[in-house]
């Protein structure tokens, strides 16, 4: 009874965001297009791969924010934490020489700005957006502090295996990312914690009266965010085989935008996971030609705003129609 | 709960901002000399500009994200028309009328078609910020050069910053505004519900036009004042530092973030705060890298004190 009272209307949804879906493969394939034929490389093997890794810590931030936006939070944190927990993992490296406390010190410092997030909004009941834009500074000083400003270069391969390594041609974080979206699928769909974010997200206090314990679930949904963090900076680490202590700048908007295109709600209680992988792929492609075609930076970052503006009036726009 | 318990807990951030100064003024005598408290006086302006028109926005139950980017877009403006015509006027005029679209732009998103405000202003504070660097290359200038900058950067009456008085006079207006006028209750009403603000007749989109226009204005004059003491425009300016500043201040001065609660003196005071916090860091020589990782405690640790208070008024009630 419970579960037919907070889970999303299937035959109904399913359909609208299957059409999504399909607009959005079809979106992709001419962005992909259209920049293979502005610039020939676009579609070699190698390229996609070099694309690919490029945005796999888009992907693996996105799929947090996901589980984030589902309970109608937001998380401007995401970018610094990326920053900050590489920055513990790499000093922990340096100092012990062992790879595994390294991965393991960069996940628990992740996990850590996810937890104040998560206590600060699922138990205090603070807005996310505020608490996060303090974290979003405080994670950004402490990456500072650790790195003193400049970056560390690494050179233990165990480190740098995940984000650095390819198998003819494919990255290793690839697979990773598609693992790590099986693992988080099921953790969202078929588990009850999974219930409990939809539940959270739909409506809060009936959430609570039903005792599903909201205000609990949504602090480990900011702690995981916090972890996907965290293994966004081993991978970031790996990618350019150096600590930066400005990695990760701006990554929560691509997120954020990257998932709204997806199709998740911002109010919360509706979206997949599924949505976030296209979403990340078309808005992906968009910036990474932007980036190969040598676009001025600043004109990146207006167009990235007027993407986002039109994705959310797009999304708004759609929605309310159908409701109405 | 006791009087003096009361008045303790209602104007705590007085007597914490005392009582940073005299911690300050222990660590380093220099702290408290004049020279110093002018030049505190002189920091705060721009600040007190964000959080003035910030404190409006959050009043009302929203945010608005582009300030801190739009003071450094509108310095911009600013530089253009004035490096283009040399009027000081007509680059005046140019910065009020882009500010004043800018916010009408937040806030009819917000207002008209319901958008969240932290995404919208998002996103315009990514199209200003590229928009400030499309206009001038990075790593040019233009400098502002002329009697009128120099007053709004250093003028001084009878010893007092010029721009220091003039903000000190915002916050007074802002005061009677918000206390005694219906334009302030409205903000208030929608912050505390929008739903019963408009079953009460209050036309709401239009005030929440106004208020963003107001924030946008604030940011407009924000980005005046910081141009001017510096004496030239460029892109690459922490606008984002600026913003975050400014939220500081009005969530240090125990505004509500959720909305319908917050007094002007307490924003003040909060400014008070941020402004001494920031003098202190560079007089007491603490390394750059750790004043964001302040910053952001600051803002927690606030954020969880409003809280307890929160709590402690609730239960003071029943």
């Amino acid at each position: 009874m419970s579960d037919a009272a907070v889970s999303p209307r299937r035959t109904f949804a399913l359909d609208g965001l299957m059409l999504r879906y399909a607009v959005l493969v079809g979106l992709i394939v001419i962005a992909s297009v259209g920049f293979s034929l502005a610039n020939s490389n676009f579609y070699s093997i190698t390229n996609v791969g070099i694309l690919l890794r490029s945005i796999s810590v888009l992907f693996l931030v996105s799929m947090g924010m996901t589980f984030i936006m589902l309970t109608g939070g937001i998380d401007l944190s995401v970018g610094s934490n990326v920053a900050f927990s590489g920055g513990v993992g790499v000093v922990a490296l340096t100092t012990t020489g062992s790879a595994t406390i390294g991965f393991i010190c960069a996940l628990l410092a992740g996990m850590a700005i996810g937890w104040v997030n998560g206590v600060f909004i699922g138990r205090l009941r603070l807005s996310a957006f505020m608490v996060t834009l303090a974290t979003f500074a405080l994670a950004r000083g402490l990456a500072l502090v650790i790195y003193d400003a400049d970056s560390i270069n690494v050179d233990n391969a165990a480190f740098l295996w995940l984000g650095g390594t390819s198998w003819n041609n494919l990255p290793v974080v690839i697979p990773f990312v598609a693992l790590m979206f099986i693992a988080l699928s099921v953790l969202l769909y078929r588990t009850t914690f999974g219930r409990n974010v939809y539940a959270a997200g739909s409506n809060f206090n009936t959430a609570f009266v039903l005792g599903r314990r909201p205000e609990r679930s949504v602090v480990w949904i900011y702690v995981l965010s916090g972890a996907l963090a965290g293994l966004s900076a081993i991978v970031t680490v790996g990618r350019v085989s150096s600590g930066q202590p400005w990695a990760g700048l701006f990554l929560e908007f691509d997120a954020i935008t990257a998932v709204i295109l997806g199709g998740t709600a911002l109010s919360g209680g509706r979206g997949r996971l599924l949505g976030t992988i296209l979403g990340v792929l078309l808005y992906g492609i968009i910036i990474n030609g932007l980036v190969l075609t040598g676009t001025n930076p600043y004109l990146q970052s207006l167009i990235k705003g007027m993407i986002l503006l039109g994705v959310v009036l797009l999304d708004t726009y759609t929605q309310r129609g159908k409701s109405v | 709960m006791t009087n003096t318990a009361r008045i303790f807990r209602e104007h705590n951030i007085v007597f914490v901002t005392i009582a940073l100064c005299i911690v300050f003024y222990m660590v380093s005598p220099r702290f408290l000399s004049v020279d110093n408290m002018s030049a505190i006086s002189r920091q705060i302006v721009p600040i007190g500009l964000i959080a003035l028109g910030q404190f409006f926005v959050v009043v009302s139950g929203n945010i608005d994200l582009s300030m801190g980017m739009g003071s450094v877009l509108f310095a911009i403006v600013l530089g253009v028309f004035f490096g283009l015509t040399g009027g000081v006027a007509v680059g005046i005029v140019a910065v009020i009328v882009c500010s004043l679209a800018l916010g009408f732009f937040n806030g009819v998103l917000v207002a008209k078609l319901k958008l969240p405000a932290f995404i919208v202003t998002l996103s315009t504070l990514f199209m200003a910020q590229g928009l400030s660097g499309l206009i001038i290359p990075r790593g040019q200038q233009i400098f502002l050069i002329g009697d009128f900058f120099r007053f709004v950067g250093a003028g001084k009456f009878m010893g007092l910053y010029w721009s220091f008085l003039f903000l000190i006079a915002l916050f007074a207006l802002a005061y009677v505004v918000y206390n005694h006028t219906r334009w302030g209750a409205y903000v208030v009403a929608i912050g505390n519900s929008e739903e019963n603000a408009k079953l009460a007749g209050i036309n709401v989109d239009r005030v929440k036009i106004g208020i963003f226009m107001f924030s946008a204005l604030c940011s407009g004059f924000a980005g005046l004042v910081l141009s001017s003491r510096m004496g030239f425009v460029q892109p690459g300016l922490d606008g984002n530092g600026l913003l975050l500043d400014g939220i500081a201040a009005i969530i240090i001065g125990g505004t509500l973030i959720l909305g319908g609660r917050g007094t002007i003196g307490g924003a003040f005071w909060g400014l008070l705060f941020i402004g001494i916090i920031n003098n202190a860091l560079n007089l007491l020589n603490v390394v750059d890298v750790w004043h964001q990782v302040f910053k952001g405690a600051v803002i927690l640790a606030a954020l969880a004190i409003n809280w307890m208070l929160w709590q402690s008024r609730q239960a003071d009630a029943h």
